[in-house]
């Protein structure tokens, strides 16, 4: 939909650039030049052309009250309207910005967690452990799909699986998708259970950690956990940062499963209602694409504020091996 | 969607190849997704662009929504059309309801969009008020669209600001379905048309007590049980480019139903929502969760194909003649098509002739022209088809005038009823909460 991110649309670069002839000496380097915007040339236009355009093009229409039907020359410049709507006058924004919060402060450090702690438990060289690392990694591979959202939604109704495998204890299980007080719940479950990726990239950063240090730990009479604390963790802190930014965007992002599982509104009474979501019923639903516009744009801000406040908090907690900070 | 793998994720870690991370590595991979990612949300309001052939023989676009039975009905009558029109010739596009505004508002914004295509009473307004539908008033005029076997208020029903922004496909009403099988299993009564909404309910609670199944699936979320309910009490949705009706006239409705549900005539509050959120065929009365669904008469057929209980349909609670004859979906065409007239034509020949009238049957409705209507009640073999039919026609007889077509807005005014009953039903709101909410977002979304 589109959330798409760009490099999967953007076309790779290919043998199709002509390639530089052999010319004089003088001419070779300025040939070099341009064989380099050549060979980058697919990817350039992909960016000017799938990216950077429209988002322009979204900008302009953010202070428009475009509506998808009226031709784009017939827009009408409405300033700021549509940001001081979105902040003065639509109190399901804000809902939706504390939806979205919710989500990721619960779903993305559980998340992160669950990927560490299963990433440190496949770091061993046991029988079969490629398996269970393909396994691990396989709900992530389906992360972004319409049929797993699907899957899950019937697998939590009133029922499904899940609440006829708690049957089996006697327990009585709620609608947990069509119930407000659990939609949200049954999402962020969803959401950690595909920690896949991270804890692939936890386990390269694992296995870069070099073994002396270990070595040196054990031998000073460190336990597992004070290896763990001292070691791994400052180790790993570069990984760690770099999965955190990756995952709260990520989480900020959420739509697929939040648009399957309520229809495409949001509900059961707005309780699903992440942001992405909002932003397309406005733009498509509503009809106010300017409007949606707008949303988009204040969004890019605000992940852009959240990473800008992670790098610079970086600095006290993260530990890059090549020193340059402490 | 998202991307769920990163694109470092595939990288094997070679055990003998250890390279430190580097901060630099680091940030400047981070800072390539980092702008990436949100990159590509800028990129939603750009439709794609396809030029249209052109010149010669004519080929029209056809744009519908519906299932595959319809697919087949409507390509065959298609077909009929380029027999004896054999230099029209059309590229047929469907899908399911579900998608289909988004997709049409899509190819809109493209430049691309079909020359014809179906439309519903729900977003007409947002149509015609943009200048996006061709007004069809000078063809109605010039007899080139013959119109003159329609019942006048449905061709009125689809007058938008005095322009005729569409023509009805098919007539049909709202329409109480009931499980039959299981209330004379039970020795219950069935409910009948001019029932006061305190006895369906009285009945409701009857039958929920006898069966266990709750009797009524609690509309109150439905804009369409609404919309008959206010035009019962004088009011109605719409009055102009204002609501037609007050917070306390909403106040009553959520009351009615809250009454209702503490009195066990209705699902729990999930199941309502189960009912409220899903399509024709998961409807409550067919998924065997409420003795009754609310629903459109002409869903009848679609209804049945998915239960093996046999199904009765009434009109709505109260007096019937707050129902209106309505197009159940229209045929519109593109202002800006190269192929105006013959996309009339077309319409003109899906509504008047007889073959292609017979081949569509009752799929989107009653047919629009009343003599080829009466043809295809008498030929008709289907026993869902003929009792939709027979329903329609009684009702047709207890029809009021037809209400204004819903305004700019509507499908918010839908949404944000859902949002508040819904509310009101959970408990997290008094029925007077409720309303005040709904009231005031209704009042947002029209302005």
């Amino acid at each position: 939909m589109a959330l798409t991110t760009a490099p999967g649309r953007t076309p790779r670069t290919g043998p199709a650039g002509p390639r530089p002839t052999r010319r004089g000496a003088g001419r070779a380097r300025l040939g070099e030049g341009l064989a380099g915007y050549v060979f980058l040339s697919p990817w350039l236009i992909g960016l000017m052309g799938v990216t950077a355009i429209p988002m322009l093009l979204s900008l302009w229409l953010s202070f428009t009250d475009y509506d998808i039907l009226t031709p784009l020359s017939e827009v009408r410049w409405v300033g700021l309207a549509n940001y001081e709507r979105m902040f003065t006058a639509d109190p399901s924004y804000w809902h939706a910005v504390r939806v979205t919060l919710t989500f990721a402060l619960i779903a993305v450090p559980l998340k992160l967690a669950a990927a560490l702690g299963v990433a440190l438990l496949l770091n061993r060289a046991w029988r079969g452990v490629g398996l269970f690392r393909s396994l691990f990694y396989l709900p992530s591979l389906l992360g972004g799909s319409v049929a797993l959202a699907i899957v899950w939604v019937n697998m939590f109704n009133r029922d499904g699986a899940f609440n006829s495998f708690l049957a089996l204890f006697g327990v009585e299980g709620l609608p947990w998708v069509s119930d407000p007080d659990w939609a949200l719940e049954t999402l962020m479950v969803l959401a950690i259970w595909q920690f896949g990726a991270p804890m692939v990239i936890f386990l390269a950063g694992l296995k870069q950690v070099p073994t002396e240090l270990y070595e040196a730990a054990a031998v000073d009479g460190a336990g597992a956990w004070r290896r763990f604390r001292a070691v791994t963790l400052p180790m790993l802190s570069p990984v760690i940062f770099f999965n955190l930014v990756l995952e709260t965007i990520n989480g900020f992002q959420g739509f697929t499963a939040a648009f399957v599982l309520s229809n495409g509104t949001g509900g059961p009474v707005d309780s699903t209602l992440m942001y992405t979501l909002k932003l397309y019923i406005s733009g498509f639903t509503d009809l106010e694409m300017g409007y949606a516009s707008a949303m988009a744009w204040v969004f890019l801000v605000a992940i852009g504020v959240v990473t800008a406040v992670f790098f610079s908090t970086g600095r006290f907690w993260v530990h890059y091996s090549d020193g340059d900070d402490s | 969607m998202h991307p769920a793998t990163s694109p470092t994720a595939g990288a094997p870690a070679g055990r003998d190849h250890r390279t430190p991370l580097t901060r630099r590595r680091l940030v400047r991979g981070l800072a390539a997704v980092a702008l990436a990612v949100p990159l590509a949300l800028g990129a939603a309001g750009c439709g794609d662009d396809s030029a249209g052939g052109d010149g010669g023989p004519v080929k029209l676009s056809v744009f519908w929504w519906g299932g595959e039975a319809r697919a087949k009905l409507t390509e065959d009558a298609l077909a009929l059309y380029t027999k004896k029109h054999p230099d029209v010739t059309f590229e047929k596009t469907w899908q399911a309801n579900q998608g289909y505004f988004d997709k049409l508002a899509t190819l809109t914004a493209g430049g691309n969009p079909p020359d014809l295509f179906q439309i519903d009473d729900n977003y007409l307004a947002e149509y015609a008020g943009r200048s996006t539908t061709l007004d069809l008033g000078s063809y109605r005029d010039s007899g080139k669209l013959d119109v003159s076997k329609f019942p006048k208020s449905l061709l009125e029903y689809g007058v938008v600001d005095g322009k005729l922004a569409g023509v009805a496909a098919g007539e049909n009403t709202q329409g109480l379905v009931y499980n039959k099988t299981l209330l004379q299993k039970n020795g219950l009564p069935e409910p009948t048309t001019g029932m006061s909404w305190e006895e369906h309910i009285a009945w409701a609670e009857q039958v929920a007590k006898k069966t266990k199944v709750p009797g009524t699936q609690d509309p109150s979320a439905d804009y369409k049980a609404l919309w008959v309910w206010l035009r019962q009490q004088g009011k109605d949705l719409y009055k102009g480019k204002e609501l037609g009706f007050t917070t306390e006239d909403v106040t009553k409705w959520f009351e009615l139903w809250k009454d209702a549900r503490d009195a066990g005539a209705t699902p729990t509050p999930d199941v309502i929502h189960e009912g409220n959120s899903s399509d024709i065929t998961k409807q409550l009365v067919v998924t065997g969760k409420s003795a009754t669904s609310w629903v459109w008469v002409n869903q009848m057929p679609d209804l049945k194909k998915n239960t093996k209980d046999e199904l009765g349909v009434v009109a709505y609670p109260g007096d019937p003649s707050a129902q209106w004859a309505r197009a159940s979906m229209y045929w519109s065409v593109f202002k800006g098509s190269k192929h105006k007239d013959v996309a009339v034509d077309v319409i003109n020949f899906l509504n008047n002739d007889p073959e292609a009238v017979a081949l569509l049957g009752t799929d989107r409705g009653l047919p629009s022209n009343m003599d080829l209507r009466a043809k295809v009640s008498e030929t008709a073999t289907d026993p869902a088809m003929k009792q939709s039919i027979q329903v329609e026609s009684d009702l047709a007889q207890k029809f009021g005038a037809s209400p204004q077509v819903p305004i700019k807005g509507h499908s918010k005014v839908k949404s944000e009823l859902v949002k508040a009953a819904e509310n009101a039903q959970y408990g997290r709101a008094t029925p007077a909460q409720a309303a005040e909410q709904f009231v005031t977002a209704c009042k947002a979304a029209i302005a």
